[in-house]
């Protein structure tokens, strides 16, 4: 397939949105179709850190966009760091050990072939497309040129609602349905008058005690700002 | 290295280009350089137009084809000058001083040796963006398929160009995005802080910082920067609640 073919395909799927403001959702849910994947997910990053996902296909896509979020490894970050795809057919039995705090919970949720592809035009790296399949294999070459093609739509997409944003605010169209995980913000906000530190030692606090009690930062965030756990220095305490 | 082969490569630099981080000048000195050595053309040059529309001489084979360039946009006439305006290729134009043409430019081209002139505009979808110039010392015209592969390699260095451009966007847009991001963050985090000093909720903590805002004409990003990083503290702000104990 020539990928002006492929291009004019991708398009069909994407100009049968249910609604305007689904717009997100329904371009993670052609790349799920489209590559014949068990969910997608797209992942904004800003430098290295993860900001959050502008959309998921599913509660397997939200729980790998999380773990990512929390631990700050898997495979959209990588490909984000290297921007190439990162591609681990077989999670668990992997060719490469990598991302440990990750594979678990996920071969627990039922993924088993996991996939990232960069978000980005030329030098300008926004983020990374999530795929996951619930049985091991590769994708093969039409579903990754397809992915490359999903990837570049998912760039220049952002990039578009972005552009008609007030400066130093976030395009509406970009906020709605995407989860930036505010509450984990206003839960470091909180922890580091609680413990009397900056907030980029809370939000270390955060993703360490979340870490240890197997729990997403997310979760702990909501106990925080919900005012059912406090973090008093060293170690935090449960009320 | 033959004729097909240097002209093929030369299309595959230039198509490179258009997935790889690389330099506009780079792009149009290659293409220069590239129609001297496989067209039979003693010159080339290539003109852009600036944001403005003004003419810029971005490449030239020689000095003596630089100053030619330039030489067309002081006197504002010559082949180039009216390839860009008109977005029509302008080829095989013998020089002859008593045309009347372009007086200035025959006078002092033909100084130089030059006996005729060509110019391809480099367009794309309607819009011109510069031309691509070629000086012969012959005054007969250029072969037909030479004047078919300058336009060929002209159009490829459009593109490339363009989608530099749409890059460039991209690199600016993505920083105001991870502006945008940053200040969204620093602002949760400063309802934190406010929140857990004033114990107030996160609504109520966001209006507190509101209104300060407001009052002190300061943005919000900004004091919410200071109340986040600790280089100011919730309780200076006004209408800070005093709590019990």
């Amino acid at each position: 397939m020539s990928s002006v073919e492929r291009y004019f395909r991708i398009l069909e799927h994407l100009a049968d949105v249910p609604s305007d403001d689904l717009w997100a959702q329904h371009l993670g849910e052609v790349c799920a179709t489209v590559t014949r994947t068990s969910g997608a997910a797209i992942m904004i990053l800003s430098g290295s850190l993860v900001s959050g996902s502008w959309c998921t296909t599913d509660a397997t896509s939200r729980l790998i966009e999380d773990l990512q979020f929390t631990f700050g490894e898997g495979p959209c970050v990588e490909a984000h760091m290297l921007g190439k795809p990162v591609l681990e057919p077989d999670l668990a039995d992997p060719e490469v050990r990598r991302w440990p705090a990750f594979t678990p919970p996920v071969l627990a949720a039922g993924a088993r072939a996991i996939f990232g592809f960069p978000v980005r035009i030329g030098a300008a790296r926004l983020g990374a497309l999530n795929l996951y399949r619930d049985a091991p294999g590769r994708l093969d070459a039409e579903q990754h040129a397809d992915a490359l093609v999903l990837a570049d739509m998912a760039a220049r997409a952002i990039l578009a609602v972005q552009a008609d944003a007030p400066p130093d605010e976030l395009a509406a169209e970009l906020e709605a349905g995407a989860n930036f995980h505010l509450e984990v913000h206003q839960a470091a906000g909180m922890v580091a008058v609680q413990a009397d530190c900056s907030v980029v030692e809370a939000l270390v606090r955060l993703r360490g005690y979340a870490f240890r009690n197997d729990r997403s930062i997310a979760d702990v965030a909501e106990d925080v700002v919900r005012r059912h756990l406090t973090f008093t220095m060293p170690e935090a305490t449960g009320s | 290295m033959a004729r097909e082969a240097l002209l093929i490569q030369t299309l595959v630099d230039l198509a490179d280009s258009l997935v790889e981080d690389y330099d506009v000048i780079d792009v149009l000195s290659l293409l220069g350089d590239r129609c001297v050595q496989t067209l039979d053309v003693a010159e080339a040059g290539v003109m852009l137009a600036a944001p403005d529309n003004a003419l810029q001489v971005v490449a030239s084979s020689s000095e003596t084809m630089r100053s030619l360039e330039l030489f067309q946009l002081q006197a504002n006439e010559g082949p180039c000058v009216d390839c860009f305006r008109s977005g029509l290729p302008i080829v095989n134009i013998a020089l002859a001083v008593d045309d009347g043409r372009w007086p200035l430019f025959t006078t002092k081209a033909m100084a130089q040796g030059i006996r005729s002139v060509h110019s391809l505009p480099m367009r794309l979808r309607g819009r011109t963006i510069g031309a691509l110039n070629m000086f012969r010392t012959a005054a007969g015209a250029m072969r037909e398929d030479d004047v078919v592969v300058a336009q060929a390699l002209a159009d490829v260095a459009t593109i490339a160009i363009l989608q530099h451009e749409v890059a460039a966007d991209a690199q600016l847009l993505n920083s105001q995005l991870s502006q945008a991001l940053n200040s969204r963050i620093i602002i949760e985090q400063a309802k934190g802080k406010v929140s857990e000093s004033a114990g107030i909720d996160m609504d109520d903590a966001f209006q507190l910082l509101r209104s300060h805002a407001r009052n002190h004409n300061v943005r919000l990003t900004i004091l919410c920067r200071d109340i986040a990083e600790g280089n100011a503290s919730a309780r200076s702000l006004d209408s800070f609640p005093q709590r019990q104990g």
